[in-house]
């Protein structure tokens, strides 16, 4: 512990990260429950299911198979999961997919990868506020409240977060767990009741007898509405991987954080499910379609006064929870990319005061609060848009991790079956499987028709504009930080040292 | 000879903290232990970088408090750590046996020690060993 002050001054350029342990960390600081709560948190399942179940039960063609789209696209997460943990494992950093891709495919790739995660935070930020804004109001009864102050209050939210995430004030571990049980009860409670509504008759009048065959991917009747409604479902389990990536403070790290990834898929799987079953069983998909509330519409009529509050209530706190869980990465990346020269450099500045990136949080929010204010003023069917976009994007970095993995281990992937399976063929599906629904989706958002503005931007769909128009700025931006920054894009390839895969513990990879 | 263990983290009322201990290590012949700990987040994914980058900055601030010490003749030594700061002076001062422990009186602002409660004020509750608290004038 004994630390003289000849300080081993820390190479911002590609440090050996491997040297796991080394660093001080608390090696028992996450328990199993701890690993749940982080990577259930990081998700937040009832703002995720708040914000998307309506777009996807407004996809044509998806009819009653939205339970199914949550089940398929969980798949490619999956696979993309693991590309997380081995890279993880190579080099832990919370430059994440910034990090690695430079490390395996070279700087210009690993920067686009930073700008992609650094654009879906911003975007999802005023999503969120949107949401909290307007859950806001439905608590205390203003159900038809107007864009002008659902608006402020979302702004509100933005900088009361913000905030606290630069002061550093954490939800202790325990309110962490009190507030993720709450929200896991509330929704299941919700499911539950509408469900026994349903089967004794009490439900909608259009409500529907739940079948398993909602589970079935294959009724689907178009593909293209399969690929349109796990673009938007792929977004309820962003931030899952969160779980994969704290593997070194985890106790019994060669298990537990594979454990808490399992566990915190199972559940999440099964709230996604169960939910958006029970809700489209309660009144048809018809009342739910395009709701950009989809819960709170329902909540009102399967709990009735006061009770539905506590749905209101859980979406509302999973809002407060996904907020920190997007700012706090998006400042690290931005922390990450300041320190190895590739953004500007106060972004890597920590807050002498509060020990925080207070410069890059501060940035992520208020370009959230500009995207948010400039996004409503256009259009109010923007959000749902930009949340199309948000996909893309999502689609674009995660694939990007996948390949970087493949890329990293290609010279080990041969040395035995199991190491070949889990860490270059599950990976390369999940890339494979991004950039399927990457493409499949730039083609479906090329139709004006298939935006929720139903207007067209030079001929094609907003979403599109959105979604590649910030990877192509980001090209922009980048071939402009380029110069005068030279060092950064001059960084060398890398594979992956032999002996991160030989320490690995066994059989678990997220859950793979 | 005795030792003062001192919380510090460059702040101003740490720095008064540091000056005391000074005073009060040349009087008695203490040496004194400098102190940096800090908290990380950890939800959201990983910390590395920023494990890092709190670790720079710690032992550059620490690096002040040395030469303070050093340029009046006291003996001091470091330690950075990531921990909870109360928590992290209880075990150092009992590790080194240490005659007090000073800190500032609020290494915290004053809004967020009235939330998460500050440093000083926890360390009073789970001291097992006097406690110097040193105002900011």
């Amino acid at each position: 512990m004994e630390s003289t002050v000849a300080s081993e001054s820390a190479s911002a350029a590609g440090p050996p990260g491997s040297a796991a342990g080394e660093k001080g960390l608390k090696k028992d600081a996450i328990g199993l429950v701890s690993g749940i709560v982080i990577g259930v948190a990081s998700t937040a399942p009832g703002y995720s299911l708040a914000a998307s179940l309506g777009f996807v039960i407004g996809i044509s063609g998806i009819g009653l198979q939205s339970p199914a789209v949550m089940i398929v696209a969980f798949i490619p997460m999956l696979f993309i999961a693991a590309a997380y943990y081995w890279m993880n494992r190579a080099d832990p950093d919370c430059g994440t997919t910034f990090t690695w891709v430079t490390r395996a495919m070279g700087p210009y790739l690993g920067w686009m990868g930073g700008w992609g995660i650094a654009c879906a935070g911003t975007i999802v930020m005023a999503n969120l506020a949107q949401i909290a804004g307007l859950y806001t109001f439905i608590l205390f009864g203003y159900d038809d409240p107007s864009t002008f102050l659902v608006t402020l209050v979302g702004v509100l939210f933005i900088v009361a977060m913000t905030w606290i995430c630069v002061i550093g004030i954490e939800l202790s571990a325990t309110t962490q767990v009190g507030l993720l049980g709450a929200e896991i009860i509330t929704l299941t409670l919700f499911a539950v009741i509408a469900l026994i509504q349903v089967w004794t008759g009490n439900a909608g009048p259009n409500a529907i007898d739940p079948s398993l065959s909602w589970l079935n991917p294959f009724e689907i009747g178009s593909f293209d509405a399969l690929v349109s409604g796990v673009l938007i479902a792929v977004f309820i389990y962003w931030g899952w991987d969160s779980t994969v990536t704290v593997n070194e403070e985890t106790v019994d790290s060669t298990r537990a954080p594979g454990r808490a990834a399992l566990l915190s898929t199972v559940i999440l799987v099964l709230i996604y499910v169960i939910v958006s079953v029970a809700a489209q069983a309660w009144d048809g998909t018809e009342a739910l379609a395009d709701q950009d509330d989809a819960l709170s519409v329902l909540a009102t009529e399967v709990f009735g006064s006061p009770l539905d509050k506590i749905v209101i209530i859980a979406v509302l706190t999973s809002a407060a929870a996904s907020c920190q869980t997007t700012i706090l990465p998006n400042a690290r990346t931005a922390l990450s990319m300041a320190r190895q020269g590739a953004f500007p450099k106060a972004l890597g500045d920590v807050s002498p005061r509060y020990l925080t990136p207070h410069v890059a949080t501060i940035v992520f929010g208020a370009l959230a609060v500009l995207w948010y204010v400039v996004l409503t003023i256009v259009s109010e069917n923007f959000l749902a848009d930009s949340i199309a976009a948000l996909g893309l994007m999502i689609a674009f970095y995660y694939g990007l991790t996948g390949v970087a993995c493949v890329v990293y281990y290609r010279r080990q992937l041969l040395t035995s079956l199991k190491t070949f399976l889990i860490v270059g063929v599950a990976p390369a599906l999940g890339a494979i499987m991004l950039l399927g629904i990457f493409i499949k989706s730039c083609v479906d958002l090329s139709d004006p028709a298939n935006s929720e503005s139903g207007s067209s931007w030079f001929g094609v769909g907003p979403p599109l504009i959105i979604g590649l128009g910030f990877l192509l700025f980001g090209v922009f931006v980048m071939l402009g930080w380029r110069v005068g920054h030279r060092a950064f894009f001059q960084r060398k390839l890398e594979v992956a040292d032999p002996s991160i895969l030989s320490n690995a513990p066994a059989g678990s990879a997220g859950g793979a | 000879m005795g030792t003062l263990v001192v919380g510090y983290d460059g702040s101003d009322c740490a720095r008064a903290a540091l000056s005391t201990a000074i005073d009060v290590a040349q009087a008695f012949g203490d040496d004194v232990v400098v102190v940096f700990a800090y908290e990380l987040s950890r939800l959201g994914g990983e910390v590395e970088d920023y494990a890092r980058a709190l670790r720079e900055r710690a032992e550059e601030v620490i690096s002040h408090a040395v030469d303070q010490a050093r340029a009046v003749g006291v003996d001091v030594s470091t330690e950075v750590t990531e921990e909870n700061p109360a928590q992290a002076l209880v075990d150092i001062a009992a590790v080194k046996q240490a005659r007090a422990i000073v800190v500032g009186t609020r290494g915290e602002h004053p809004l967020k020690g009235a939330i998460v409660g500050s440093t000083p004020h926890r360390l009073l509750q789970i001291a097992d060993r006097p406690v110097l608290v040193v105002p900011d004038v």
